[in-house]
């Protein structure tokens, strides 16, 4: 049996994988992320995400049931496993000729133009050997990846899910070497068995009993998942009530989680936490308003820095620190209301000139107010009061009696009850009156007004709230790392906020959280990566738009809206102003603007 | 109130309005903006004038700097209204494509450098160099456009503008992983280095600055005819007007999408090289500012067409350049120049609220 | 004083008159049709009246307040409600909700309401949805059960229309507004909406305009019949009388030759 179109698609998808990996040599991330290892003194980051998954995805979707004459066709086992093995020579062997171009041109010189083809990347190509038998042992494991993958895909999902769900849990496991064994720690357990003390990642034992255990409790759940459900049920005594347990045991399990942690998960957690803040408030402009706020940085900015004076921030000057012109010296929990109160004008002022304005004209004037609202507060001019580019420093960590909010575990419990705060508002709001309105102008603006939703107003609700949300962020980073300058507000905060809604999925809250978790947690735990991490963002912005507009966590009205291609032929045709009579739009800011 | 089975209809009171609601805000507040933007131009300059600060030759070179720079952000924006005008998309990451022909010339730009092939027949050094990076600009664009755009063709319009998003961010952090983020100095032929100077009709300038002038002029010009004229240009004028007729019609669109991608990053490449003989330095974010306000020079000019891209692209040139010193040291406003951003952005705020259409731009609005 | 007057309203877009001069008045609990030849006009007006457009001249006046220069919303509040030539309901939106939306101009819960989630915000809630559900069983089944938790963007073209009627009548309006209700109807479904029309008025109260160009419709549900050839009145009377005016008979015939 040979399944058509195929041969095209083996093809294809190894010329893809093999760019993968190419891209990830010659932007360094395989030099850089090499030394953490995640199993043993073998299996690194770098070698498992950049060397061994291009081939397994690669294989993975070349060999995926196709439409052919409106039959699903699956390659069978055997097919899919030549196949794949197929992916994996190409890419072996296009990555074999790159490192022989490299070598022939002299690494040195190529090293002159792309910085990061250096003899250590070859090095670890060669995987520390001679480079012969280095290259020929990669060869043969690509193209192995590339049969695995393929037979993978072929695996009812009886098989494959507990082997995906296993082989990502040790992957994951080894990411976490920094937080588990720290954990383990704590407890007082012994850690030995599971994560190497030489190398930091995962034992070989470990990594098999991680596999092991997880693939397990996998296929358990698959076969009695709907039984263990209704166990739970039964014992709690009722659906409602046993989704309030799940919601107590999470709020236990986020309460106790710095205590089995280190210091270092804490400080991460609350840095995930101040993003968790700014995604909610952000999703609610974003997600639930339909409006692109790419400029939420001001929001961000206001709250810090205002946070920063009314609480008694110092200005950093040649001649050492001295007061700003207006000093505040309140206590951070009387500063908050003013600052969600200014952030809240912030947005109806920024909102204000933006009313009328079309999407995508929307995104880049309120890029711009990011800009403005950046420059403005770093400025020589105002230097008086924020301190310039300089910035402001000392700011009090907003003490309740002896309880200092700088101490990661504290400052985590803070964040904490600020976004429980910000996600039960936001799913209030979801849920009420309000909601729908944004839900209806998302949908169509005109139509919405013409229904008696006024569009003024709840495009000006919606970026205030949102920014006082995001300023409540602000406020609480003020606090978090107490000094404040240029660096820490460029467009890249209202970037990383964007991803996070948008990989999470727009309009989704559970999204968010997850979205944050990843976006700010792996980076925090994972310090290699973070001069790649605007690469990643990138990345991941273009990722989930083309292939999963809805995001991870998907809200179900936002992903309807995100199809509109699948229902194409269902389109309702016809301009909102009617096709009888003369159609002529009014501009985008009606009449008298010419 | 839920009782609508009664004859009567909506109770009164809901039937009235406050009669603060009946005034017409919009065009109270646009003429309160209208009012103070003028007030604070003209005192702002009167001020500015009045105190001397700048001599008339330190003026002048704001003017020919504006202008240089203005060249530079028209090239840019050229390529913005070409892809808007054909797929009513904000190509945010152009200004990466721009980045990417810099940096691309700057490897040959170097090596002829040191060959000393760049002093001793600069005109065919400089031809290459242009053409290189018109590749690799162009190159860019039409990856762009096959990886990230193409798939979005028919999906919500904000979708496209996030991927623009995240592909800026991504070429932008790719450039970075090549090449570091440390600035590189991009080499200059004596004959254009910066104490070499023209004077045309009594004006001195440097001669880069002509040059950046001139290929500016030279470029729109061929633009232009390229899109009145050929039957290229025709197909992408059909394309423009309605995708669908168009593919009826018989044209390719797919072919002349990418060829819209091809120009803009040709022009592109041609901004590239002339930014970085301007300033002497490349590095990985030279895109993202110069992009920005690229598009905002296209908006100004009116979204669309092709002079407009032009004409915004000089007016924004001249307004960043001499705008923050004439309009803000008046204020005795220290660093006037730090406070650019702001300057460009409220312009892109003003033409929006006031001229949507832009200045050349007929206020012929878009479907929604 | 009539309930609704359009007093010598003008819209032109370019060199193109869409509404010249025109003039005409609806009165308490009256269904006055709007009729005339495709380009007349019909839509332009409804669009001046709910504000989508602003009108180059003239005066819109209801319970003898001017509504020219409010916005759409406005006009909806304060109770003319309006249906699209073509359908326009928010797709994503679940039936029942889109009725919601409709009730919207009628409640008052902020975000501080939304957010405590007080008495007074619950049983507003409530009564939005009775109201929504309320405007939805007008339409009998078709509406109602399985479908309201539906997607708007699953129904049938038929019941999208009805929804979009629902909707407009959950606004609670004085005036209803309908652009050709029932295009794209089948026969039987044209009849059975006709009688709904009619029942519209005498069930609730409405007042209601309604653009037509199915003559059984407009002959069945007419109080009053309003002709209109570029932007113009060009006859107004009841059924039979605009019907047989030479001015119609030639806006849709054509000029009758001399002799």
């Amino acid at each position: 049996m040979r399944t058509p179109g195929l041969g095209r698609q083996v093809v294809r998808a190894g010329l893809i994988g093999a760019t993968a990996i190419i891209y990830c040599a010659m932007v360094g991330l395989i030099e850089q992320l090499d030394p953490r290892k995640i199993v043993g003194s073998q299996l690194s980051i770098a070698g498992v995400l950049f060397l061994g998954l291009p081939p397994i995805i690669a294989a993975y979707v070349a060999t995926r049931p196709r439409q052919v004459r409106g039959e699903e066709v699956q390659p069978g086992i055997g097919e899919a496993a030549l196949a794949g093995a197929l992916v994996g020579l190409i890419v072996a062997a296009i990555t074999m000729a790159a490192i022989g171009l490299a070598n022939l041109l002299g690494i040195d010189t190529t090293r002159n133009i792309f910085k990061s083809v250096s003899p250590t990347l070859l090095g670890i190509l060669y995987l520390h050997r001679s480079a012969v038998s280095g290259l020929a042992i990669l060869s043969v494991v690509i193209v192995l990846l590339g049969a695995f993958g393929g037979v993978l895909r072929a695996c009812s999902v009886g098989v494959r899910r507990p082997i995906v769900i296993g082989l990502s849990s040790v992957v994951g496991f080894g990411m976490l070497q920094r937080i588990i064994p720290t954990a383990m720690d704590q407890l007082g357990l012994p850690k030995a068995w599971l994560y190497s003390t030489t190398y930091l990642g995962l034992t070989w034992f470990g990594a098999v009993l991680t596999f092991a255990v997880a693939a397990g409790l996998t296929v358990l759940f698959m076969r009695k998942g709907s039984q263990m459900q209704r166990g739970i049920v039964w014992m709690t005594g009722g659906e409602r009530q046993a989704r309030t347990a799940e919601v107590i045991v999470l709020v236990v399990i986020l309460l106790l989680l710095p205590f089995v942690a280190g210091t270092i998960l804490s400080q991460i957690l609350g840095s995930v936490g101040i993003y968790v803040l700014m995604g909610l408030g952000l999703n609610i402009v974003v997600g639930y308003a339909g409006l692109l706020d790419l400029g939420y940085v001001a929001f961000f900015a206001v709250g810090a820095y205002i946070t920063g004076v009314l609480t008694g921030g110092l200005l950093i000057t040649t001649l050492g620190l001295k007061a700003p012109a207006f000093h505040g010296g309140l206590s951070f929990f009387i500063a908050l209301p003013i600052v969600i109160l200014a952030a809240a004008l912030v947005g109806v002022l920024i909102g204000a000139p933006v009313l009328r304005l079309r999407g995508d004209y929307l995104a880049i004037v309120t890029l711009g107010f990011g800009e403005i609202a950046r420059a403005l507060f770093t400025s020589d001019w105002l230097k008086d009061i924020f301190g310039g580019t300089q910035g402001l420093t000392k700011i009090p960590a907003a003490p309740i009696g002896s309880l200092d909010f700088r101490n990661p575990r504290t400052f985590y419990y803070l964040v904490l009850v600020f976004c429980i705060l910000a996600a039960y508002i936001a799913w209030r709001l979801q849920e009420s009156r309000v909601g729908r309105a944004w839900n209806a102008m998302r949908e169509d603006e005109q139509v919405a007004e013409a229904v008696g939703v006024s569009s003024t107003r709840y495009k000006l609700l919606a970026f205030a709230l949102g920014g006082a949300i995001g300023a409540v962020g602000g406020a609480l980073f003020a606090v978090q790392i107490g000094s404040l300058n240029d660096a820490s507000f460029t467009i890249l905060v209202s970037i990383t906020t964007l991803a996070i809604v948008i990989l999470g999925g727009m309009g989704s809250i559970p999204g968010v959280v997850v979205g944050a978790l990843v976006l700010i947690g792996v980076p925090g735990l994972l310090s290699e990566f973070q001069a790649y991490q605007l690469l990643v963002y990138g990345a991941v912005l273009m990722a989930v738009m083309i292939l999963r507009p809805q995001g991870l966590i998907p809200n179900v009205r936002r992903t309807r809206e995100l199809h509109e291609e699948e229902r194409a032929q269902d389109k309702w045709a016809g301009d909102l102003v009617g096709d009888e009579d003369v159609v002529a739009e009014p501009s985008p800011l009606g009449e008298g603007s010419g | 109130m839920a009782n609508m089975t009664g004859v009567q209809p909506a109770p009164a009171a809901a039937a009235s309005l406050n009669r603060y609601a009946r005034l017409p805000w919009r065009r109270i507040i646009q003429i309160a903006l209208a009012i103070g933007i003028t007030l604070f131009v003209v005192v702002g300059s009167f001020r500015t004038l009045q105190s001397n600060t700048y001599d008339a030759s330190t003026w002048k070179d704001f003017v020919i700097l504006g202008v240089a720079q203005g060249g530079i952000y028209a090239l840019i924006a050229l390529g913005y209204t070409l892809v808007y005008g054909v797929l009513r998309m904000i190509n945010f990451a152009h200004g990466e494509v721009f980045m990417f022909g810099a940096f691309g010339s700057y490897f040959f730009a170097t090596a002829y450098a040191s060959s000393g092939f760049l002093n001793r027949n600069p005109v065919v050094a400089l031809a290459i160099i242009f053409l290189v990076a018109m590749l690799v600009s162009c190159s860019v664009a039409l990856l762009l456009e096959r990886v990230a755009y193409r798939p979005l063709r028919n999906a919500p319009r904000l979708v496209p503008l996030i991927t623009a998003i995240g592909a800026s961010l991504f070429l932008q952090n790719t450039a970075f992983g090549l090449w570091g983020p440390q600035a590189r100095a991009y080499p200059v032929p004596n004959i254009l280095s910066g104490d070499q100077t023209w004077t045309i009709l009594g004006i001195t300038m440097q001669r880069i600055q002509v040059v950046v002038i001139l290929t500016a002029i030279i470029a729109v010009a061929c633009l232009s005819l390229f899109v009145s004229k050929t039957k290229a240009g025709r197909s992408i004028r059909a394309v423009a007007q309605d995708r669908e007729i168009a593919s009826l019609m018989g044209i390719d669109v797919d072919r002349t999408i990418m060829l819209t991608f091809a120009l803009g990053g040709l022009l592109a490449g041609v901004a590239g090289v002339q930014f970085g003989m301007t300033f002497g330095q490349v590095h990985p974010y030279i895109g993202f500012v110069p992009g920005i306000a690229a598009f905002t020079a296209s908006v100004l000019g009116g979204i669309g067409s092709i002079a407009g891209a032009a004409l915004g692209g000089l007016i924004l040139g001249l307004l960043e350049s001499v705008g923050p010193p004439l309009l803000l040291t008046g204020f005795h406003i220290p660093s006037p120049f730090q406070l650019k951003p702001v300057i460009t952005f409220s312009v892109l705020v003003l033409v929006l609220i006031f001229r949507p259409g832009g200045i050349l731009g007929s206020d012929e609005p878009d479907k929604v | 004083m009539s309930l609704l007057e359009v007093r010598g309203i003008s819209k032109h877009f370019g060199g193109l008159f869409a509404l010249n001069d025109l003039e005409f008045s609806v009165e308490e609990h009256e269904i006055v049709s709007v009729i005339g030849p495709n380009g007349a006009g019909k839509s332009t007006l409804f669009n001046v009246i709910t504000g989508l457009y602003h009108p180059d001249g003239g005066d819109i006046r209801f319970r003898d307040e001017s509504i020219v220069g409010l916005t759409p919303n406005q006009i909806t509040r304060l109770g003319i409600a309006r249906t699209f030539q073509t359908v326009h309901l928010f797709p994503n939106m679940t039936v029942l909700e889109n009725a919601m939306v409709g009730q919207h101009c009628r409640s008052k819960a902020g975000v501080f309401g939304a957010i405590v989630r007080s008495r007074r915000q619950r049983t507003e809630e409530e009564r939005i949805r009775a109201g929504a559900q309320e405007a939805l069983d007008f339409f009998g089944t078709k509406l109602a059960g399985y479908r309201q938790d539906q997607p708007a963007f699953v129904l049938s073209y038929a019941n999208r229309r009805r929804l979009e009627m629902a909707r407009a009548m959950a606004t609670e309006p004085t005036i209803l507004l309908l652009d050709e209700p029932t295009a794209g109807m089948n026969p039987h479904e044209t009849l059975v909406l006709r009688d709904q029309i009619v029942r519209m008025r005498d069930e609730r109260g409405l007042t209601i305009v309604v653009i037509e160009h199915d003559m059984r419709v407009v002959k069945g549900v007419s109080d009053r019949v309003v002709a209109c050839d570029y932007g113009q009145k060009i006859a107004e009377g009841s059924y039979d009388e605009v019907a047989n005016d030479e001015h119609v008979i030639e806006a849709y015939l054509g000029t009758k030759a001399v002799g």
